[in-house]
């Protein structure tokens, strides 16, 4: 009677907490331990009444996969800070397992963007690959927190997280790229792009290397800690403070998310929070919504669409905050 | 300092992780299809593990490919920030078990 139970089950009779969302991992025999919005807690089938992951709620899970995503997209961050809220407040996901999917969307649109955009030299290999140093330590440390600090201490760190991301995306609201004088010395982390839009050539020398890696160390930390790609800390910084223009620090920014959340993911996975039947639903869902991202966003109302998704993120704080009081 | 052959890394790297996404989505997909059209078998539930593995692996195997390339190119700074990232990934999965 050891065989694994499929992955997301709905509690139907449970002390804690009956018709919630819950993962189920076994433990020994058939003891299993179910993850739920109120915490962990054992328990042998017997007391358990278990309904599989229904076709209602997998649509639902991609439908804010491709809303996530497409957000993402037009926005120029990633999908994950509107995903795990949505699956943490609507959904009732406990914030680890929310997190833990969100880093699984995060590593797939890392994945199938620079996928595309590699060979056009925008992605500064030698600089990401150096920031990763700090990125992959950050992630490390960041997950092994995560497993050991409260749901609630989790949350709050959401809520804040959440109003800077908002800030940051009100206060680089009309923000353009910069032509850099093409002839620059780019040194040996700076690089050079041929931008379409201007026809020109755009090169740039790497400033003040210790703070991008301090920001990269940050983003990892973040990142794994809360399941978002953690681009809306590295982007602004590089593009600010270290010389290099925002859509190669964009296209940088999104290879390295991809290795940054595989760090947390796997430390996720390993702890039964990562569970690839939710994981596919959402996964699905922010491919199909990047995808469509990219064929509808043209830059129409972007602007409009910062403003209300950093009212929306100021919302999700204050609700963050509050599921935390409980 | 002159850069060598960056675009054949980069083109190794991107297509490394086409393959990687485009595998663990279709294995994503046949298995959520097939749990969902009523089937929760092993194979369902082998193929969606299997998904995530490769979702998982992609990444990595990009570290790794770029260490080869620069150890090719006998671009030692290159190889050893490289293998660091690479550590941190193993620290991961050390950390994952504990």
């Amino acid at each position: 009677m050891a065989t694994a139970p499929p992955a997301l089950y709905r509690l139907e009779s449970l002390r804690l907490a009956p018709n919630s969302p819950a993962a189920l991992v076994p433990v020994s025999g058939w003891r299993v331990r179910a993850i739920t919005p109120h915490g962990r807690s054992d328990c042998a089938h017997f007391f358990c009444t278990l309904v599989p992951l229904n076709p209602t709620l997998a649509l639902t899970i991609f439908g804010a996969g491709a809303v996530a995503g497409a957000l993402g997209v037009a926005l120029g961050l990633g999908g994950g800070i509107f995903l795990v809220p949505f699956l943490t407040l609507a959904l009732g996901f406990p914030l680890k397992s929310a997190a833990a999917i969100s880093l699984s969307t995060v590593i797939a649109t890392s994945s199938s963007v620079s996928a595309r955009r590699a060979g056009n030299q925008l992605i500064n290999l030698r600089f990401g690959m150096t920031l990763e140093v700090a990125t992959t330590a950050g992630s490390l440390l960041g997950g092994i927190t995560a497993q050991l600090v409260a749901e609630s201490t989790l949350e709050r760190l959401f809520g804040v997280v959440a109003v800077a991301v908002a800030f940051v995306m009100l206060g680089r609201i009309n923000r353009r790229n910069v032509m850099v004088d093409p002839t620059v010395d780019t040194g040996r982390l700076g690089g050079r792009f041929h931008e379409a839009e201007s026809g020109g050539v755009v090169a740039y020398r790497i400033k003040r290397l210790p703070l991008a890696l301090f920001a990269s160390f940050i983003a990892g930390n973040v990142s794994s800690l809360l399941g978002i790609g953690g681009g809306i800390i590295k982007v602004p910084v590089l593009n600010a403070w270290c010389g290099m223009p925002l859509r190669a620090a964009a296209a940088t920014s999104a290879l390295m998310i991809g290795v940054t959340a595989t760090g947390g993911a796997i430390i996720y996975y390993g702890h039964g929070d990562l569970r690839p039947l939710l994981a596919a639903p959402a996964v699905l869902g922010v491919q199909a919504g990047s995808w469509a991202g990219t064929h509808i966003a043209e830059n129409a109302s972007v602007k409009w669409l910062k403003l209300l998704m950093s009212a929306l993120l100021l919302v999700v704080s204050v609700l963050m905050f509050v599921r935390s009081l409980r | 300092m002159n850069r060598p052959s960056p675009a054949r890394l980069e083109v190794m790297i991107g297509e490394v992780l086409r393959f990687g996404t485009m595998a663990s989505s279709a294995l994503f997909a046949i298995g959520l299809v097939m749990v969902l059209a009523g089937y929760q078998s092993r194979l369902a539930q082998a193929l969606l593990q299997a998904a995530l593995i490769i979702l998982l692996a992609t990444p990595a195997t990009r570290v790794i490919v770029s260490i080869i390339e620069y150890f090719r190119e006998r671009d030692w700074m290159f190889v050893v920030l490289t293998l660091v990232v690479l550590a941190a990934l193993a620290g991961s999965v050390v950390a994952s078990h504990l």
